[in-house]
């Protein structure tokens, strides 16, 4: 389990300095303003359907009723330099 | 990790990458939970955070880092965004709160 838990620790840190898009030093990377969503807490979680890493289909209402779901949106992949 | 499990909670990424960029990522980093691809964008738009990036003079339109918990009703429970939303303690805190009766 512990395991598990660096696992998690580590994805959300490379999801953090994935942010900055680590690209080379000369290109000219520009972070804005945060996008600021309009959803607040007692909002009603849009539903979605997307494809997993295992190509399979993942709907957020197929945890209703059955989870808590923590939705890590992560900037890009590989981008923790 | 574990704390999740005891409380009934999953985690799941999204970003724009591709399914098998985010196989490759996912066996990188040593995840187990599933990475989703919002190659659409679809869901970055419903959520409201899609957030333009300028890489080399391109104009690109990517995920604002934010960590969204959803209770077992479909309902949102926590809102995080920008750099503090890469530390899960208090999204992970809100889910262990969510598991414990209220007093």
């Amino acid at each position: 389990m512990k395991g598990i838990v660096t696992a998690l620790a580590g994805v959300l840190l490379l999801l953090g300095v994935g942010g900055k898009v680590v690209a080379p030093a000369t290109a000219a990377t520009q972070e804005e303003a945060v996008a600021k969503t309009n959803l607040k807490v007692g909002d009603a979680a849009p539903d979605f359907s997307l494809l997993s890493d295992k190509w399979e289909q993942v709907k957020l209402s197929d945890y209703r009723g059955k989870k808590n779901v923590i939705l890590a949106f992560y900037v890009l992949a590989f981008t923790g330099g | 990790m574990a704390k999740l499990e005891a409380s009934d909670t999953v985690v799941l990424g999204i970003s724009i990458d591709s399914p098998a960029a985010n196989a490759a990522f996912a066996k990188q980093i040593g995840v187990t939970f599933p990475l989703l691809s919002d190659m659409n964008k679809e869901v970055l738009t419903s959520y409201q955070i899609l957030k333009p990036y300028d890489v080399k003079g391109g104009k690109y339109q990517w995920a604002q880092r934010t960590t969204i918990v959803v209770d077992k009703q479909g309902k949102i429970q926590h809102v995080e965004q920008g750099d503090s939303a890469v530390d899960p303690n208090s999204a992970v805190s809100v889910c262990t709160g969510l598991h414990k009766p209220k007093a």
